[in-house]
Parts: C-alpha cells; sequence; structure tokens
C-alpha cells in the first residue's frame, strides 16, 4: 500500500528530540509486542532494535504530531513479516475468506454464550492466559494484542496491518472466540463445570 | 454499575443475541457512539441476564490480559537503542 508520504526535513536536534519523546515513550508495548509475535526473548530483541534503528532511519517519514505509536507498530509488523516470520513454525495461513463470513453464520450463536465463568477467570493466577494467547494463530493474538493491550482502534489497526476494517472486525471476532475456548479449557481442567 | 442483586428483573434469555454481542464488541473495543454505551450498558443490560453476564465475562478477559501479558523491555535493550542512536547522529 503505497501513500504519499511528505518528507520532513528534521535538524539532527529535531529528530533526537522527536526520538526521544515521541517514539521512546512506546517502548515497553512495542517490546510486548515484538515478544507476542516472535515468541522468543532474543528475537524479541533483535526485532525490537531493528525497529527503533529503523524507524530512525526513516524518521524523515514521519510527521510530528501524528500517531507515533501506530506508525511504529507499522514498522515493527512488517519488520516482523520481512525477517522474522519465516522463521517460525507457523502453520499455513488461516483461510481468511472463511473468517470473513463468520459474522453471518449460524455458528455465531453456540460462540456467544462460551462455556466460561467469571470465577474461573480469577482464578487464572498463574500463566494460563499467555500460554491461551500465545497458542493462537499469529495474526490472532495479533489482532487482540493491538484492541485489548494496546487500545487502537479498528482504523488504525487496519493501518498497521494493512488489512480492511471488516477484516480487523471478524479476525477479532475469531480470535476472541478462540481464546474463550482456550480458557474454557483450562476452566474445566481447573474443575469448574460449565456457566 | 447496578446495585441490583444477580437475578434482580433481568431476562434469562436475550432476543437480540447476536446484535448484543456485537454492540458489546464494539462498546469494549471504543467504537461506539456515547448513547449506544449509554443504552447498553444503563438499559439493556438491567434488564438482561445473559447480556449482563457477557460484559462481566469479556471485561475479566481483558483485565486478565492485560496484567499478565505485558511485558516490559529489558532495562539493558532500552539503554542499548538509544545508545546507538546517539551514535548514528555522531557520525
Amino acid at each position: 500500500m503505497e501513500e504519499e508520504v511528505i518528507r520532513q526535513q528534521y535538524s539532527e536536534r529535531e529528530k533526537l528530540n522527536i526520538f526521544n519523546q515521541e517514539f521512546m515513550p512506546h517502548i515497553n508495548s512495542m517490546y510486548n509486542f515484538a515478544y507476542r509475535l516472535t515468541l522468543d526473548a532474543d528475537d524479541a530483541k533483535d526485532l525490537l532494535q531493528d525497529t527503533y534503528l529503523k524507524a530512525f532511519r526513516f524518521i524523515d517519514s514521519f510527521q510530528q504530531g501524528t500517531n507515533a505509536k501506530a506508525w511504529l507498530f507499522r514498522i515493527l509488523k512488517n519488520s516482523f513479516i520481512n525477517d522474522y516470520r519465516k522463521k517460525s513454525k507457523e502453520p499455513s495461513k488461516v483461510d481468511y475468506q472463511e473468517v470473513e463470513t463468520f459474522y453471518n453464520s449460524d455458528d455465531v450463536d453456540r460462540q456467544i454464550t462460551p462455556d466460561l465463568r467469571v470465577e474461573a477467570l480469577q482464578d487464572m493466577i498463574g500463566d494460563e492466559i499467555s500460554i491461551a494467547l500465545n497458542s493462537l494463530d499469529v495474526d490472532f493474538r495479533t489482532v487482540i494484542i493491538l484492541c485489548d493491550l494496546e487500545g487502537f482502534k479498528y482504523e488504525e489497526m487496519a493501518k498497521i496491518l494493512d488489512i480492511p476494517i471488516g477484516t480487523v472486525r471478524s479476525r477479532l471476532h475469531r480470535a476472541r472466540n478462540l481464546l474463550k475456548e482456550k480458557l474454557s479449557e483450562y476452566a474445566r481442567k481447573m474443575g469448574y463445570k460449565n456457566a | 454499575m447496578s446495585n441490583l442483586s444477580e437475578q434482580g428483573n433481568r431476562k434469562q434469555d436475550c432476543p437480540n443475541k447476536r446484535e448484543c454481542f456485537e454492540m458489546l464488541q464494539l462498546i469494549l473495543d471504543g467504537e461506539a457512539t456515547p448513547k449506544q454505551k449509554d443504552t447498553f450498558l444503563n438499559q439493556h443490560l438491567e434488564e438482561c441476564m445473559p447480556c449482563y453476564r457477557n460484559y462481566h465475562l469479556e471485561v475479566a478477559i481483558r483485565q486478565l490480559l492485560r496484567t499478565k501479558c505485558n511485558h516490559s523491555a529489558p532495562q539493558d535493550l532500552v539503554e542499548d537503542i538509544k545508545r546507538k542512536v546517539a551514535q548514528n547522529l555522531a557520525r
């Protein structure tokens, strides 16, 4: 997706200011995202470093005062796809045609009332949610992270991920149901009966 | 939030399950209008048990995600990055 990029001409001091004041504050969120994408602490560090250096190198493409977080996340996601995704042993891509029509299927009713209780969640004091999240396909855990952890709006997510807003929503829908199914499994193992 | 007991006057079945589920997600994702939020949270949840439960479930999942799935960048990595950028400029 090629956008009309207005190139700035920042002085060195301006560059450093932007970097420190607009980019660095997001480093923890960015690290978290890098970690959830790669599922490996060392790869996450490399990916994070690559991304921030890239962000600095291309800082003239960034318009001061605009959404730095979204801009940075987009770079991270692209770096991940280009340099790190090949390494992973992920299964082949999910059939998104299926996902797009999910909202209209009859399965929706079954999915809406999950087999899960709030009490069970409150007792998940270990890594259950983290493991459940990591077990999702990378594209599914990505949307959950961007939306639920980082608070991006659908439109921002669409830009970060280079997908239509409709796909963002249906992917979120599917991801959340998959996550709930995992959590229900844990709840059953912990001895909770059906809701 | 309401002080009604869980059951209160809430119906056990929701006639608009699908729409309500979508609305719930829109609200929690910050994509609903103030009117939609008000209608759903202050009116519908008072009358509908399944939606009331779903609301609390969705909120609990998000809270769990936020408390358990947030890693901070290691401090040495942060310093490393800052240093490399400063070096970049110095060249």
